[in-house]
C-alpha cells in the first residue's frame, strides 16, 4: 500500500529500474497514475494563480480551472492513445494500462518543481527569474527525459527506435486532432444540412 | 397603493439618473481611448473637447483652398499655409487676422508662392515655407521680407539631375534648416544657415519581408530587374523641440519605428519603453474599410517631453509622453464637429490642440477637458521630476477614470521615491510595470530581512538542528528505515 506510492519517486532517480519494474513486477498503479495527472492539474492552476507578479505572464481575466483541466487530461489521453496506436504497429510490448501508467509516472518532477516553484518565485526579484524559467524548464526536461525511457522500456524498444517512435506519436496526435476536426466539420455539415432541408419544407 | 406609487416614482427617478450620466459623455462624435497592458483599447473619457471652427469666411479673407500646413508659434501666432491660394494667413492668438502674406520682393521683383507645402516659423519669428512647385525654401522676415532661399542643393551625394522638391520644413536654434522632400529616400535634408546642402539625417533602414525575400531568391534576373526597389519610405513631417532635436514621421507600414527623435548627429534617440511601439494603433482591422496600420502625416512637440501624431488613416490623434507611452487617442472621420475629413496638421496653441482639415477647409480648436488638462499637468510635473506634485494630480485622473495605467505608475515612482517600497508595489502591480515593481520589492525585500535578520537566522539555525536530529535519531534506530526502496 504504501510502496504504490512511493515507487513514482523511486522512478524519479531509477528509471530504468523502476519502468522495468513497472512493467515486468507490476508495481505501477493506475489510481497513482490519475492522482498524479490531478495533482498536475492543481499545480497548472495554482502557477497560473499563485506565482509572482514578475513571472506570471497569465492574462487574470482570462483563468479557468476547468480550461486547465481540459487542456491537461486531454493532451494526456491524446498522447496515452497516439503512443498505443504507433507502438502496436511498431511492435512495443507495452499494453495500453502500462503506456497510461507510464506517462503520468513521468509527469511527477513537473508537479515536484512547479509547485514549490510557484511558491518561491513570489519572493524573487527581476534579476532573479533567471532561476525561475531555469528550474521550470530543468522540469521540462525531466519530463521528457522520463517520458523517453520510460517509452524504451515499457516496449523494449532500442534508443532510436524510442526517439523515432516518439516523434510519430508527436505526428500521430496531429493526425488525430485533424480527423477529430473533420469528421466534427462534416457531422456539422450534415446536421445543417438536415436542418435546412427540414426548413425548406416547413416554409413551403 | 401609496408604496406602489412611490416605487413608480423612484423607477422614473432612476431612469433619469441613468440617462443623464453618459449625457456629457455623449458631446463627443469620437471616442477616446489608450491601449492597456494586454493591448486592449480601454476607453478613456474625453481629453478634449472640439471648441470652435475657424476658415477663410470667418476671418474674412475668402474660403481656403486646399490648406497644406499651419503653425502656432510660441506666442500663439498663427500661420496658416493656404496652398492652393499660394498664401499665408497670419491671426494672433484669438484668431483675428492680423496679416496676409501673399508674396515678398525678391531682389526688386514681386515673387509668390506656388502651392507650397509646409511652413514653419522659428522662435526669433522667421518664416520657412516649403515652396513645393516653385523647387525651393523661402526664408521670410518677421515682416515678410526675404531673408534668404534655399534651392538647388549642389553635392557630391546628389544625382546629375536631382530635382528639390520641398514637402515640409523646420529650421533648429542655429538656423539650420530640416527639409523632407519628395523622391528623396535617403532621409530628411539638412541645410546650413547659409542654405548649403549638408547631408541627410535619420534615414530610414529597409527590411524586406521574408515572402519578398524568397520572391527575390526565386526570381531570375531578367525579373529581378522589373522589381520594384525596396527603398525605404519618405518622411511625412518634421518638428523640432526646444534643444534642437528633430521629431519627424514616416509612413512605413509594418514598420515600429515611425516616429522618430533625431539628434544633431542624425541618429533616432526616441524612446519606446511602452508595452508596445509608438506608432498610433496597434489594433486595427487588417481589410475592409478603415483598416490597415496608422499613417502618420503631422507631428507637433508639445513640450515636457510630449508629442501628438496625426493619423491620417483613420483621421485620429495620438498623444505620447517622453518615454513613449500613450496617453490618449481620439478622433475618427466624419461631418460633425470633431470629426475629420481629411486632417493634415495638428498644432498646439497654449494648451488646445489645433488641427488642420483640407478636405473641410477649416481648422478646428480643441480645448483640454478637466481629464486631459490633469493627464497633461500630470505628465509635465512628472517629467520635470516633480513626481510628489503629480501624485496628487495622478490621484485626481484615476477618480476620473480608474483604468488609466500611467497614473498608477506615475503614483508608484512617487512612492518609491518616497521609500514607501511596499505601497510603490501594489501601484506598480496595478500599473503592470514588472521593471519597476522589481525595484519596489528588491528594496522591500531588503527592508524586512534587515527587520527580522535576528528571527530569520534563528529559524534557519533551528531548522538545521532538527534535521541534523532526525539524521541521528535514523541512524540509531535503523530498523525503521529497513526494506523501504526494492
Amino acid at each position: 500500500m504504501r510502496h504504490e506510492w512511493k515507487f513514482p519517486f523511486h522512478i524519479l532517480f531509477h528509471p530504468f529500474d523502476g519502468f522495468w519494474d513497472l512493467k515486468y513486477e507490476n508495481r505501477g498503479r493506475m489510481r497513482v497514475a490519475m492522482v498524479i495527472l490531478l495533482l498536475l492539474v492543481v499545480a497548472t492552476s495554482l502557477m497560473k494563480q499563485f506565482s509572482g507578479f514578475l513571472v506570471n505572464y497569465y492574462d487574470p481575466r482570462y483563468l479557468n480551472t476547468l480550461d486547465d483541466l481540459m487542456f491537461t487530461v486531454l493532451p494526456f489521453f491524446l498522447f496515452c492513445v497516439a503512443n498505443w496506436s504507433v507502438t502496436t504497429l511498431m511492435e512495443g510490448e507495452g499494453k495500453f494500462r502500462e503506456i497510461v501508467i507510464a506517462t503520468a509516472y513521468a509527469l511527477l518532477p513537473m508537479i515536484l518543481i512547479n509547485i514549490p516553484l510557484t511558491f518561491i518565485s513570489r519572493f524573487l526579484t527581476n534579476e532573479e527569474t533567471a532561476f525561475y524559467w531555469m528550474l521550470n524548464s530543468f522540469g521540462a526536461l525531466w519530463f521528457l527525459w522520463l517520458l523517453f525511457v520510460g517509452n524504451m522500456t515499457i516496449h523494449q524498444y532500442t534508443v532510436t527506435k524510442a526517439v523515432v517512435t516518439l516523434l510519430l506519436t508527436v505526428a500521430a496526435m496531429g493526425i488525430i486532432v485533424f480527423l477529430g476536426a473533420l469528421a466534427l466539420v462534416i457531422c456539422m455539415d450534415m446536421y445543417w444540412f438536415v436542418y435546412d432541408i427540414y426548413r425548406e419544407l416547413i416554409f413551403r | 397603493m401609496r408604496t406602489k406609487k412611490s416605487l413608480v416614482l423612484a423607477a422614473i427617478m432612476s431612469l433619469l439618473v441613468l440617462t443623464a450620466a453618459p449625457a456629457a459623455q455623449a458631446a463627443t462624435p469620437y471616442e477616446a481611448y489608450t491601449y492597456n497592458y494586454y493591448a486592449d483599447a480601454v476607453a478613456l473619457p474625453a481629453p478634449f473637447l472640439p471648441e470652435r471652427i475657424v476658415n477663410g469666411a470667418s476671418l474674412g479673407v475668402g474660403d481656403f483652398k486646399l490648406p497644406n500646413d499651419l503653425y502656432i508659434a510660441k506666442d500663439g501666432t498663427v500661420y496658416i499655409l493656404d496652398g492652393g491660394n499660394n498664401r499665408i494667413i497670419v491671426t494672433d492668438a484669438n484668431w483675428n487676422l492680423v496679416r496676409i502674406i501673399e508674396g515678398f520682393d525678391n531682389n526688386g521683383t514681386r515673387d509668390a508662392f506656388g502651392n507650397p507645402n509646409g511652413i514653419f516659423v522659428s522662435d526669433n519669428g522667421k518664416i520657412y515655407i516649403a515652396d513645393t512647385d516653385r523647387r525651393r525654401v523661402v526664408v521670410l522676415d518677421g515682416d515678410g521680407s526675404l531673408v534668404k532661399i534655399v534651392e538647388n542643393p549642389q553635392s557630391e551625394v546628389l544625382p546629375d539631375n536631382f530635382e528639390f522638391v520641398p514637402l515640409k520644413v523646420t529650421a533648429d536654434p542655429a538656423e539650420r534648416i530640416f527639409v523632407v522632400a519628395r523622391g528623396v529616400y535617403e532621409g530628411i535634408m539638412q541645410f546650413n544657415d547659409t542654405g548649403e546642402f549638408l547631408g541627410y539625417v535619420g534615414t530610414i533602414k529597409v527590411q524586406p519581408s521574408l515572402a519578398d525575400r524568397i520572391w527575390r531568391w526565386l526570381a531570375t534576373d531578367e525579373q529581378k530587374s522589373q522589381m520594384v526597389l525596396f527603398i525605404p519610405t519618405e518622411f511625412s513631417s518634421v518638428d523640432i523641440d526646444h534643444k534642437g532635436f528633430v521629431y519627424a514621421t514616416n509612413i512605413d507600414t509594418g514598420s515600429s519605428e515611425t516616429i522618430k527623435r533625431i539628434n544633431p548627429l542624425g541618429q533616432d534617440v526616441i524612446k519606446r519603453f511602452g508595452h508596445y511601439p509608438n506608432v498610433g494603433d496597434i489594433r486595427y482591422r487588417t481589410v475592409g474599410s478603415d483598416s490597415g496600420p496608422s499613417k502618420l502625416t503631422d507631428i507637433k512637440y508639445i513640450g515636457d517631453g510630449m508629442y501628438v501624431v496625426l493619423d491620417s488613416n483613420r483621421a485620429r490623434i495620438f498623444a505620447y509622453n517622453d518615454e513613449g507611452e500613450l496617453l490618449y487617442a481620439f478622433g475618427g472621420r466624419g461631418t460633425q464637429l470633431g470629426l475629420f475629413n481629411t486632417p493634415v496638421a495638428v498644432e498646439w496653441q497654449n494648451g488646445k490642440l489645433v488641427v488642420l482639415d483640407r478636405g473641410k477647409n477649416n481648422i478646428v480648436i480643441f480645448k483640454p477637458t478637466r481629464f486631459g488638462r490633469l493627464v497633461h499637468e500630470a505628465t509635465s510635473l512628472q517629467y520635470n521630476g516633480n513626481t510628489s506634485e503629480a501624485v496628487v494630480l495622478w490621484k485626481e485622473v484615476l477618480r476620473l477614470n480608474a483604468n488609466y495605467d500611467l497614473a498608477y505608475l506615475g503614483i508608484g515612482k512617487s512612492l518609491l521615491m518616497e521609500k514607501k517600497n511596499k505601497e510603490a508595489m501594489e501601484y506598480f502591480k496595478l500599473g503592470m510595470s514588472r521593471k519597476y515593481y522589481s525595484l519596489a520589492f528588491k528594496r522591500y525585500r531588503r527592508e524586512v530581512m534587515q527587520e527580522h535578520f535576528g528571527a530569520f537566522m534563528t529559524t534557519v539555525v533551528v531548522l538545521i538542528a532538527a534535521f541534523a536530529a532526525f539524521r541521528i535519531a535514523r541512524r540509531v534506530r535503523p530498523g525503521r528505515s529497513a526494506g523501504h526502496e526494492a
